[in-house]
């Protein structure tokens, strides 16, 4: 009885912290559909009278949200493969080859973890524009292909691997480069998708650096690109909401479906080191 | 394949794991390497693998010198203790995964890893994955992996310690039947004397990183090269019994034992010498026929016979008797002694004597 | 003395030491070019006067780009803004978080949907719901001043009115960061043995008693690992004033945050040596918190 009346309060707390969590999101959604009228009335309207995609194809002809949700798209791919490969090479090297002091660097490296990227932003913006990358695509994967922490998570796995896997490989006359991409990738697929998940939300919501190295619409990606809209269309909340609700909806459903992989990743970069 | 290792030595730092080891293999032999863990027998196994290179010394397969061959290319098979089966791939992608390597055509592969698979009878499991397989069965694809290419040498790391006793027991005779089926060469590593024993055509026993004795099984057993190969082999152990040697005669310091010995070439007196009697050496005998009569003073029961525990003077000795004598605790046993399974080493330096 | 060849004790170095090079040629590329460098450069900025963007000439080494920043009213307001969201969002995440996932832990039916809906903020686009929260916190029309209107309380400016313009940061990212605080939170508590609950009950404890004296204290060093993390991402506060305040910092240009003020000093005032004085003494802040944050963990780490 005790424990019934305990539960229904935890559910209660539980629920009404839901609905806060969730509401912002539910009113970017309903206001999206909303008109004008409808979205600025006070006391403020619930649901819409009718759902009607009006908002979502004028906010699309205001602005090149086709195009920036392309480049968030290329931007999001190029980011997950290169880093995903740089980052499964390096791993390896420090897991598995020999080469002077491999403690050492790695215990630099993890030292080197604590440094926020806002303070290397003024350099790299710099070598950016040195390399004529100022405003192009490829400006905005480069400076994060090299994850030391991803490096960190996947060396990890690589570590509990058995040796004899490898010497068993060596004799069957596997190279290393043979041995990494046939045994240890495949054995490191669960390590690898939370790392792609990551680095794809990452790269998806990326605002800040966007918003130092690119300046015209061909380079936006959505999150400033979104922030951009709002000096044309400040004064139309429903069109603003359509918009941020292209720019949520794919990493929510990704987020569904994903849930486990994205969880304990971001559990394990909290309380890293 | 013959094999040869000569003065082979393998050093870690400052220590020393394998000294001055010389053996050789015949073609199509099995033989065990035996000893104590750490003794250096996985080592000389991963020297022979190429995993390990080797401090000094020289490795001949049919007298070509491969001592600095990289392990690919010697042509070995080896398996592992935990068999490494890679857990992504199925039995019949672990079996084909040396032939891939080798860019050996596919249809030639598959061919291979079924009828391979046949001779381990694992061909019924060709598409499950290792967790989802018994030890014994893992066992067997990891041995059908190292065979499937074909190697000239098998080398096997303490297969069966993985496994509990019964599947042990029939383990060690699939790889024997297995073994003479492809006669391929084959190293057997392990610390168990029986498993040793029962399916090694020789066994090299090592100690500290020195090759003790390198013998046929029975020949360990009757003929131990010295002191620490009569105590490593048989179970129950031998009765090591420590004394002097006086006037013809093994005695016990304190004086309450002694037997007379014929040794080949004589020993001088007062030398300190260690006894070792096999168990089964010590025979209840009638009365009549006698060496000497000893008190009873426990026993154990062991299936069809009992061990006895006998006082020989001061010192305890074991020794089978059969059950139906009915002794009790106190009871003095007349025994006679066999010629077989009675040695004589020195104390101070292990050697043989008698 | 014999000669005797040293021989290597590790297993052999298939092609070595040039093939680890080159696995790791990539990654270390990157980071020489993109952390490293400009690490040590920022650092070196800092000390240069008048360091011109243009052809990279300065004037001398000096202190000087630290003693306009220090004194710069814009800069003191920018730390003074900082450190009040840090003591704010900090400490309330934490306790909020703490009691939501004690709730989750208990593995109620639907703890999956639940989680779904208390995570979904730290995966989308904080642009785009800041400008939600920026709707929800009109003056005029807003769902929460109406909602306050219930309770008697009379329209609030939220963004316009400067008194209320950080209140109304601090809520959005308490609300940004607390599922990152509850998925920490979370998986401590899954660390501690079912065991002390277990005894505790059989001991007669109570749930309330159980959660202050058994879960509070086993999670204490989750917690304040948490705080620590969630101090220096606090620190670094700025994308979270774009969509509320359409780019500026703040009504009234009173919300300038340290990391805004790199990017003011940098992108509007070309003052290159300034933001990187800015950026090492945000640097210095998130340091000596990574340190206590350190010494910690090896402290905790020796003591089980």
């Amino acid at each position: 009885m005790r424990r019934k009346f305990a539960n229904s309060i935890a559910y209660l707390v539980l629920i009404c912290g839901a609905v806060m969590m969730v509401f912002p999101f539910l009113w970017m959604f309903l206001c999206a559909f909303k008109t004008h009228y409808e979205v600025t009335q006070y006391p403020p309207q619930f649901l819409p009278e009718q759902f009607s995609f009006e908002n979502f194809k004028k906010a699309f002809s205001m602005a090149p949200f086709l195009k920036y949700f392309v480049n968030s798209l290329v931007v999001m791919a190029a980011s997950v493969i290169c880093t995903t490969i740089t980052t499964i090479l390096g791993a390896f090297a420090f897991s598995r080859l020999r080469f002077p002091g491999p403690e050492v660097v790695f215990s630099v490296l993890l030292r080197l973890m604590m440094i926020p990227f806002e303070m290397l932003i003024i350099t790299n913006y710099t070598t950016i524009v040195d390399m004529g990358l100022y405003n192009r695509l490829p400006a905005l994967v480069l400076p994060f292909v090299s994850s030391i922490f991803y490096t960190y998570i996947l060396k990890g796995f690589f570590d509990t691997v058995p040796e004899s896997l490898y010497y068993s490989a060596r004799i069957d006359g596997a190279s290393n480069w043979r041995y990494l991409w046939r045994i240890m990738v495949p054995l490191a697929r669960p390590s690898l998708v939370t790392i792609i998940l990551l680095n794809a939300l990452s790269s998806w919501n990326s605002f800040m650096w966007p918003l130092y190295i690119t300046s015209d619409a061909a380079s936006r990606t959505l999150p400033y690109g979104l922030q951009v809209f709002t000096t044309e269309a400040g004064s139309s909340p429903e069109l603003l909401m359509a918009a941020s609700t292209v720019v949520v909806v794919p990493m929510i459903i990704l987020f569904i479906f994903a849930r486990k992989f994205i969880v304990t990743g971001v559990a394990r970069g909290g309380l890293k080191g | 394949m013959k094999v040869r290792l000569e003065q082979l030595t393998k050093c870690f730092g400052n220590v020393t794991a394998v000294r001055d080891f010389t053996a050789t293999l015949e073609d199509g032999e099995l033989v065990c390497l035996l000893g104590p863990s750490g003794c250096g027998k996985s080592t000389i196994l991963n020297m022979l693998s190429g995993i390990l290179p080797v401090t000094q010394g020289n490795i001949y397969f049919d007298d070509v010198e491969v001592t600095r061959v990289p392990p690919d290319k010697r042509g070995v098979g080896l398996v592992f203790q935990n068999y490494a089966l890679y857990p992504h791939m199925t039995v019949r992608q672990n079996i084909c995964f040396p032939l891939e390597i080798q860019k050996v055509p596919k249809a030639e592969r598959l061919r291979r890893a079924q009828e391979i698979a046949k001779l381990v009878h694992v061909d019924a499991l060709m598409d499950r994955r290792p967790v989802e397989l018994s030890g014994g069965q893992q066992q067997r694809v990891a041995i059908a992996r190292a065979l499937v290419k074909r190697p000239r040498l098998l080398l096997l790391d303490e297969p069966l310690s993985n496994l509990d006793a019964r599947l042990r027991l029939e383990m060690r005779e699939e790889i024997r039947r297995i073994q003479q089926q492809t006669g391929v060469t084959t190293i057997f590593v392990t610390h168990d004397q029986e498993e040793a024993m029962s399916i090694s055509d020789r066994i090299i026993l090592m100690r500290e990183g020195v090759l003790q004795q390198n013998d046929l099984p029975q020949a360990l057993y009757n003929e131990p090269a010295n002191c620490f190969v009569a105590d490593f082999l048989g179970n129950p152990p031998i009765n090591r019994i420590e004394g002097v040697w006086r006037d013809g005669s093994f005695c016990l310091k304190d004086g309450s034992f002694s037997l007379k010995l014929t040794p080949d070439s004589p020993i001088e007196n007062g030398r300190s010498v260690i006894l070792s009697i096999r168990p089964e050496s010590i025979l209840a005998a009638q009365p009549q026929d006698a060496v000497f009569s000893c008190p009873v003073s426990r026993f154990y029961a062991m299936g069809k016979e009992e061990i006895a525990y006998l006082r020989f003077g001061s010192v305890e000795v074991r020794a089978f008797v059969p059950a139906e004598l009915d002794l009790k605790e106190g009871d003095r046993l007349p025994v006679s002694l066999r010629g077989r399974g009675i040695f004589l080493f020195d104390a101070q330096t292990g050697g043989r004597l008698i | 003395m014999k000669d005797k060849p040293q021989a290597p004790d590790q297993p052999r170095r298939f092609r070595a030491i040039g093939e680890a090079y080159l696995y790791l040629a990539p990654f270390l590329l990157g980071l020489a070019i993109f952390t490293l460098y400009p690490v040590i450069r920022v650092f070196l900025m800092s000390f240069q006067s008048d360091y011109n963007y243009l052809n990279g000439t300065y004037a001398g080494w000096s202190l000087e780009n630290y003693q306009n920043v220090l004194t710069d009213p814009k800069f003191t307001q920018a730390i003074r803004n900082t450190l009040l969201y840090v003591l704010a969002v900090v400490p309330i995440s934490t306790i909020l978080a703490v009691v939501i996932a004690w709730l989750l832990n208990r593995r109620l039916h639907g703890s999956a949907i639940f989680q779904t809906a208390y995570f979904k903020p730290m995966v989308t686009s904080i642009t785009a719901v800041g400008l939600a929260w920026r709707l929800m916190y009109n003056q005029q029309y807003g769902i929460l001043n109406y909602v306050l209107s219930v309770f008697g309380v009379s329209k609030i400016g939220w963004l316009t009115d400067p008194k209320w313009s950080l209140p109304a940061l601090v809520i959005f990212g308490i609300w940004n960061i607390l599922p990152f605080t509850i998925i920490l939170l979370l998986s401590g508590l899954q660390n501690i043995n079912e065991l002390y609950y277990t005894a505790a009950r059989v001991d007669g404890a109570k749930e309330g008693r159980i959660f202050r004296r058994i879960t509070v204290p086993l999670l204490a060093p989750t917690i304040f690992l948490v705080c620590i993390v969630n101090t220096i991402s606090s620190f670094k506060v700025f994308s979270e004033l774009y969509p509320l305040f359409k780019g500026d910092p703040g009504p009234v240009y009173n919300l300038y945050t340290v990391v805004y003020y790199i990017r003011y000093m940098m992108m509007e005032k070309r003052e290159y040596g300034y933001a990187a004085a800015a950026a090492v003494v945000l640097f210095l802040f998130i340091f000596v918190f990574t340190m206590i944050q350190l010494f910690v963990k090896k402290k905790l780490r020796n003591r089980s």
